[in-house]
């Protein structure tokens, strides 16, 4: 039984941990776009981002899977999209709104004297970016990262609403068998996970100690 | 020939002018102090210098070529204004090291930079000039540490070979000593006298009026962001001639 449980969990826990990977592998990068675009000097592109991240980060989640797997076939006629594509896609464009604002904070965060400094040493404005200001920008905005990648593991068990079937599903089917273990048993698998993040960004945080 | 020439520049806030009709010039290794109440504009005018502020009016010469020239927009390209700020190099007042580079990486990134970009010199001659410049400055045990390691004088003292790195014709120091103890203030400013005696170009904006009277070979006062008197540093700060002069030195004293 516990072999048989264990592999189902395992089963569903790949889904979980693929869509965190995935989501994390696009989102990063798409956030820092959009972070680019909420501090654009042109101000109508200023408007339509700070729209878009009031509407992601003002509704829930569990909402922007549901549009973006039925909507698309209901409003407009058009084929669903495959189950786990419509989770990964809600999920990404959610988490890069985060994360635009937490790059955001961070790259405000970072003097305008270090800008000064290498604008007066002759660096262009993608030297500075990349040798000056990148470090200082990670290294601020490397706790507010643990607690956002760490939401993200267990906002993974909303996709069962369309039926995405991650590790919380897995375990829930056993209720229908009398068993409840099958659920704490699931929790040590999230405990574990969020555990080793917990590790990772200590680790990083640790490492970029080296300088204030 | 003057190295620097600066004339009728111009800078606006909004509504607010902050320096009006600017014009001195500087000759080759002479320094040049700018004394003045907080808000006088002797910031802005070496911010103007250095372009990190754009002057509204007026143009700047160094060598007598114009680099600068309000009415000419040939002269304000984002690519001009980099190339032409390597004229000058400027020493913050509260130093803005790159906090995640030791002081040798301070000063030698910029320059490395520059040779990736257009050749030149190899990085083992940038490496042997940093460690020099940070020897000149008295700090050659200090190469390895990193700027929260290092006390504010040292740190400006790194800062300021960072600026000499690039090889600036002039080196403006904006309040060098403001953001020191008086203990730290005596290291950086010997370290500013060492090159005033080697004949380094220099502008320093500064509090010290003693300071600015043994150092310099010209001194500017600024009020209300226009010059009010400029000359020879003993008359001007022994024997000024216009009232505002006398009244901000001797406030100061009292």
């Amino acid at each position: 039984m516990l072999l048989d449980v264990t592999l189902s969990l395992l089963e569903g826990f790949g889904t979980t941990v693929e869509l965190f990977a995935l989501t994390l592998l696009l989102a990063l990068p798409l956030g820092l776009i959009i972070c680019f675009g909420s501090m654009s000097r042109f101000a109508p592109l200023r408007w339509i981002i700070k729209t878009v991240v009031w509407i992601v980060r003002g509704s829930p989640l569990l909402l922007q899977v549901l549009i973006i797997f039925y909507g698309p076939g209901l409003m407009f006629g058009l084929p669903l999209l495959p189950r786990f594509t419509a989770a990964l896609l809600a999920f990404v464009i959610n988490y890069a709104c985060y994360f635009s604002e937490i790059y955001r904070g961070g790259i405000q965060s970072v003097s305008r004297g270090q800008y000064e400094a290498g604008q007066v040493l002759g660096m262009t404005k993608s030297q500075i970016f990349f040798k000056v200001t990148l470090l200082q920008v990670i290294k601020r905005i490397i706790p507010p990262m643990g607690n956002e990648w760490i939401t993200l593991v267990k906002d993974t068990a909303l996709v069962r609403v369309i039926s995405v079937y991650e590790i919380i599903w897995m375990g829930e089917s056993y209720i229908k068998k009398g068993l409840i273990w099958p659920l704490f048993y699931t929790m040590v698998f999230y405990l574990l996970f969020n555990g080793l993040l917990t590790v990772f960004f200590g680790w990083l945080e640790k490492k970029l100690d080296y300088f204030k | 020939m003057a190295i620097l020439e600066v004339k009728h520049i111009e800078k606006n806030f909004g509504d607010t002018q902050v320096l009006s009709d600017i014009s001195f010039s500087l000759e080759q290794g002479q320094a040049l102090s700018i004394i003045g109440s907080s808000g006088s504009g002797k910031t802005t005018l070496l911010r103007c210098l250095n372009f990190l502020e754009r002057p509204d009016g007026g143009n700047i010469s160094v060598n007598g070529k114009v680099i600068f020239d309000a009415q000419d927009p040939a002269t304000q390209s984002e690519a001009q204004i980099r190339k032409k700020r390597l004229h000058f190099g400027l020493v913050f007042q509260n130093f803005n090291l790159f906090p995640q580079y030791t002081a040798l990486q301070n000063v030698t990134l910029a320059r490395e930079l520059m040779a990736k970009e257009h050749g030149g010199e190899s990085k083992a001659q940038i490496l042997e000039a940093g460690k020099a410049l940070l020897k000149q400055m008295g700090l050659e045990d200090r190469a390895g540490h990193y700027p929260h390691q290092l006390s504010g004088g040292q740190q400006q003292r790194v800062a300021i070979a960072r600026a000499l790195a690039m090889r600036p014709d002039i080196l403006c120091f904006d309040e060098p000593t403001s953001a020191l103890d008086p203990e730290l203030t005596g290291e950086v400013l010997r370290v500013i006298r060492e090159l005033a005696v080697q004949k380094t170009t220099m502008i320093i904006v500064t509090h010290e009026m003693n300071f600015a009277r043994d150092v310099s070979d010209q001194v500017i006062f600024m009020d209300g962001g226009v010059i009010v008197e400029q000359g020879d540093p003993q008359q001007v700060i022994n024997h000024p001639r216009e009232e505002r002069t006398r009244q901000f030195l001797s406030r100061r004293e009292g």
